[in-house]
C-alpha cells in the first residue's frame, strides 16, 4: 500500500440519456457538458471550480474546449489517454486521482462522450486495426475479441455458459434501471441462443452495441470531501498497463486468450488497495464483448480458468441477492448502453455512493475493470469510509 | 430433394425464390426472420434484373432446419446460386435465418496494401512478387511481428524482410456472419483464422480460410497457404488458407 490509496475519492456522478446512436439532439460536447453539469449538481460543486480534466479513446471534446465552455477559472491538467475503445477508462481516473494525488490539480473531471452525428460511426475503432487485418476481412473488434474468445474455449476449455451468463446478468439488472437501453427487454436462454450469429463463438447479446451519451465523474482529494454532497467514493488503487509485447499485434499478443491483465499488473492492484479478488463486493465488468469480460475475471482470479469457470460463471452468482459476485449492476456496456464503459465507471461510484438500480447491499469494495483484450488495460478499486 | 421436406416449406422457396426473381423486395424481406433482416441484405450479393428461379434442393441440415439452394438466372442467361437457411418462427411460417452465395468466395477489402507508417511495405511488396515475407532481424535472427521500428529483442535498427514457408496450423479462428462492410456482401459468412508458422519462429499471421464453407475449423489444424492475386489493381495479393487435406475437420 502506498500514500496513494484513499488520497482521492469520486464525489459527484453525472450522466446524460443513453440515445440510440446517431439520435442524440445534442453535439457530442454538449452531451459532455451535460454529464459534467450533472455530476457538480450531484457534489454540490462550483463547476467553474473544476481545474482539470480527463478522458481517453480520442474523445473529440478536449478539455480545453470544454474548460472554456463550463467558464472555469483555470485549467491546470488536462490530459487524454492513450488507446482505443475502452481500456483506458479506468486509467482516466487513475490519471486524474495521480493528478489530484500529486498536487497538479484539485477537482477534476473524468468523461467520455459520443454523439454519431459529432464522432462518425465506429468511433470504438477509429485509428485503430490497420491494412494487415482489414484486407482478411477483420475489420472490427468483436471479430478480434470472437477470436480469442474461440481459443478461451476450444482450448483452455472455458464454456460458453460463461458468455450467455454475463450476458443475462446485465439484462437482469437493466430491468432495475429505466435508463438502460435493454429497460423492458429481458433476456432469457431461448431468447440469447436465438439470436444471429456476429463472428463466431459471438452473438448479437454478447456485444456491445455504440449509444450517444455522456458520464463524467468529478475526482477530488480525500482531505475535501467535506466540501461536497453525499458519501465519496474513494480511490483505493488503480492500474493501467499492457504485458510485454502488446500494442496491436495482429494477433501475436501472449498469452492469447487473456484479457490483458497480466499477473504483475493484477498483483499491483490488489496490493494498492491492501485487498485480495476474494475482498471484491460488486464489479463492473467492461463487456465490449461477454468472452472478453469473462477472461478479464479469469485474468482477475474471480474465478477460476478453465472448465472450471462454469462453476463461478453463472447468471445467479453474477446478480445482485443471489450472488457471490454480481457484475454490471446497472446493465453494463450490453444492456445499459455503450459510451465506452463510461457508464460502468458511474456505477462503480454508485455501488460505493448510493444511486445504484441495484445496490449491493453493505458494498464496501467496488471494483472498476476497463476494456478487455485492448492492447492497453485498466483498472480501479472504489472503496467506502469503512475501508479507510 | 428428399420427401422428408415439408410440403409447405417446398412451396414458401419456390415462391420466395420467384419474389426475389422478381424484385418484390417487400415479400422478400416477409420472408426473412425480423430479428436479421439487416444481416440477411447485407449477405447475399444478389444482381438485378432476373429472369428466373428454380429450387435446385431442399435438404435438411439440423432438426427442424433445411437448406434451400435456389438458382437465379440473369438476363443475359448467366446464373448464380443462393443458399438460403429455412427455420419455423413463432407464427408457424418457414423464415430465412441465414443466406450465402454458394460456391463461398473470400472478399477483397480497399483496406489493403502498404499501412500509412510503411512499416509492412515490403511485406505487400513481397506478395506481389509471389513471396510470403515477414520481417526478421539480421543482427539476433529473431522474427518480428506485427513489423515494429526497430528490434524489440536486440534493438538494432537492421531489419530486414525473409521468405517464409506458408506452413502453420490454426491457432484460433472466427467464422464472421455480420456485414461490416458493403465488400463482404456475397461472401458472407467467411472465416478468418490466425495462423501459427513455425518457420517464422512461431509468429502469427492472419488470412481468410479458403472454402470453409460446411467445416468447422479446428485449433490445431495444418494450413497451407496459397497466394491469391486480386481481381483488379484496387486490391494487394493475400495468402489464403487451406486445410491440410489430412487434417482434422468437422463437417457441419
Amino acid at each position: 500500500m502506498t500514500g496513494f490509496r484513499a488520497s482521492t475519492a469520486v464525489v459527484g456522478v453525472g450522466a446524460t440519456d443513453y440515445y440510440k446512436r446517431g439520435t442524440s439532439p445534442l453535439s457530442s460536447a454538449q452531451l459532455v457538458l451535460q454529464a459534467i453539469l450533472r455530476a457538480c449538481d450531484d457534489a454540490g460543486a462550483d463547476p467553474r471550480a473544476i481545474d482539470g480534466f480527463v478522458s481517453y479513446a480520442g474523445d473529440s471534446s478536449e478539455g480545453l474546449a470544454i474548460g472554456a465552455a463550463l467558464g472555469v477559472h483555470e485549467v491546470r491538467w488536462s490530459t487524454q489517454v492513450w488507446g482505443g475503445g475502452g481500456g483506458a477508462v479506468a486509467a482516466a481516473v487513475n490519471c486524474a486521482a495521480a493528478a489530484v494525488h500529486s498536487g497538479q490539480a484539485r477537482c477534476v473531471a473524468v468523461y467520455r462522450g459520443l454523439s454519431e452525428a459529432t464522432d462518425g460511426r465506429g468511433a470504438f475503432n477509429k485509428g485503430h486495426m490497420g491494412h494487415l487485418y482489414g484486407a482478411h476481412g477483420m475489420l472490427t473488434p468483436a471479430q478480434v475479441c470472437a477470436m480469442r474468445t474461440q481459443r478461451m474455449l476450444e482450448v483452455d476449455g472455458v464454456p460458453p455458459s460463461t458468455l450467455e451468463a454475463v450476458a443475462l446478468a446485465g439484462y437482469h439488472h437493466a430491468q432495475n434501471n429505466p435508463r438502460a437501453v435493454a429497460y423492458g427487454q429481458p433476456l432469457d436462454h431461448d431468447r440469447y441462443q436465438g439470436a444471429r450469429l456476429i463472428s463466431e463463438p459471438l452473438r448479437l447479446f454478447d456485444c456491445s452495441r455504440e449509444n450517444d451519451g455522456a458520464t463524467a465523474v468529478l475526482v477530488v482529494s480525500s482531505e475535501r470531501v467535506g466540501d461536497y454532497k453525499g458519501a465519496p467514493a474513494y480511490i483505493l488503487s488503480g492500474v493501467q498497463g499492457a504485458n510485454s509485447g502488446w500494442t496491436e499485434s495482429v494477433e501475436n499478443e501472449n498469452p492469447y486468450t487473456s484479457a490483458g491483465f497480466h499477473p504483475a499488473l493484477v498483483k499491483r492492484l490488489w496490493d494498492g488497495a491492501g485487498i485480495t479478488a476474494a475482498d471484491v463486493d460488486v464489479a463492473q465488468v467492461y463487456e465490449n464483448f461477454t468472452g472478453p469480460a469473462v477472461a478479464s475475471m479469469i485474468d482477475y482470479g474471480l474465478c477460476p480458468p478453465g472448465p472450471a469457470a462454469g462453476e463461478v460463471l453463472t447468471v445467479d452468482n453474477l446478480t445482485v441477492e443471489r450472488g457471490r459476485l454480481p457484475i454490471n449492476t446497472a446493465g453494463g456496456n450490453i444492456a445499459e448502453g455503450f459510451v465506452h464503459g463510461i457508464g460502468l465507471v458511474a456505477e462503480a461510484v454508485r455501488q460505493i455512493r448510493g444511486g445504484s438500480p441495484n445496490p449491493v447491499a453493505g458494498a464496501d469494495i467496488s471494483l472498476l475493470i476497463g476494456g478487455p483484450m485492448a492492447p492497453l488495460v485498466s483498472s480501479t478499486v472504489f472503496g467506502s469510509a469503512a475501508t479507510i | 430433394m428428399t420427401d422428408t421436406v415439408p410440403a409447405d416449406l417446398a412451396s414458401t422457396a419456390e415462391a420466395h425464390g420467384k419474389a426475389v426473381a422478381a424484385g418484390d423486395n417487400k415479400a422478400v424481406l416477409a420472408d426473412f426472420l425480423p430479428d436479421r433482416i439487416g444481416q440477411l441484405i447485407g449477405s447475399a450479393d444478389v444482381p438485378a434484373p432476373l429472369k428466373g428461379a428454380q429450387v435446385r434442393t431442399i435438404t435438411e441440415a439440423e432438426p427442424g432446419q433445411y437448406d434451400a439452394i435456389i438458382r437465379y438466372t440473369e438476363l443475359d442467361d448467366h446464373w448464380f446460386e443462393l443458399r438460403s437457411r429455412w427455420v419455423r418462427f413463432t407464427d408457424g411460417s418457414w423464415r430465412v435465418a441465414g443466406v450465402r452465395n454458394i460456391p463461398d468466395t473470400p472478399p477483397w477489402m480497399s483496406l489493403t496494401g502498404p499501412s500509412d507508417d510503411g512499416l509492412d511495405a515490403a511485406h505487400w511488396e513481397g506478395l506481389r512478387a509471389g513471396t510470403l515475407l515477414l520481417q526478421r532481424c539480421r543482427r539476433c535472427a529473431t522474427w518480428v511481428w506485427s513489423p515494429r521500428p526497430i528490434c524489440p529483442a536486440c534493438h538494432s535498427f537492421d531489419l530486414t524482410f525473409e521468405a517464409v514457408d506458408p506452413v502453420g496450423t490454426i491457432y484460433s479462428w472466427t467464422r464472421t456472419w455480420q456485414p461490416f462492410s458493403e465488400e463482404a456482401t456475397g461472401h458472407l459468412p467467411y472465416v478468418v483464422v490466425v495462423v501459427e508458422l513455425p518457420a517464422a519462429g512461431a509468429r502469427r499471421v492472419l488470412g481468410v480460410l479458403a472454402h470453409a464453407d460446411g467445416l468447422t475449423p479446428r485449433i490445431g489444424a495444418a494450413v497451407r497457404g496459397v497466394i491469391e492475386q486480386p481481381p483488379d489493381a484496387r486490391y494487394w495479393p493475400l495468402v489464403r488458407w487451406h486445410l491440410d487435406p489430412d487434417s482434422d475437420v468437422e463437417a457441419r
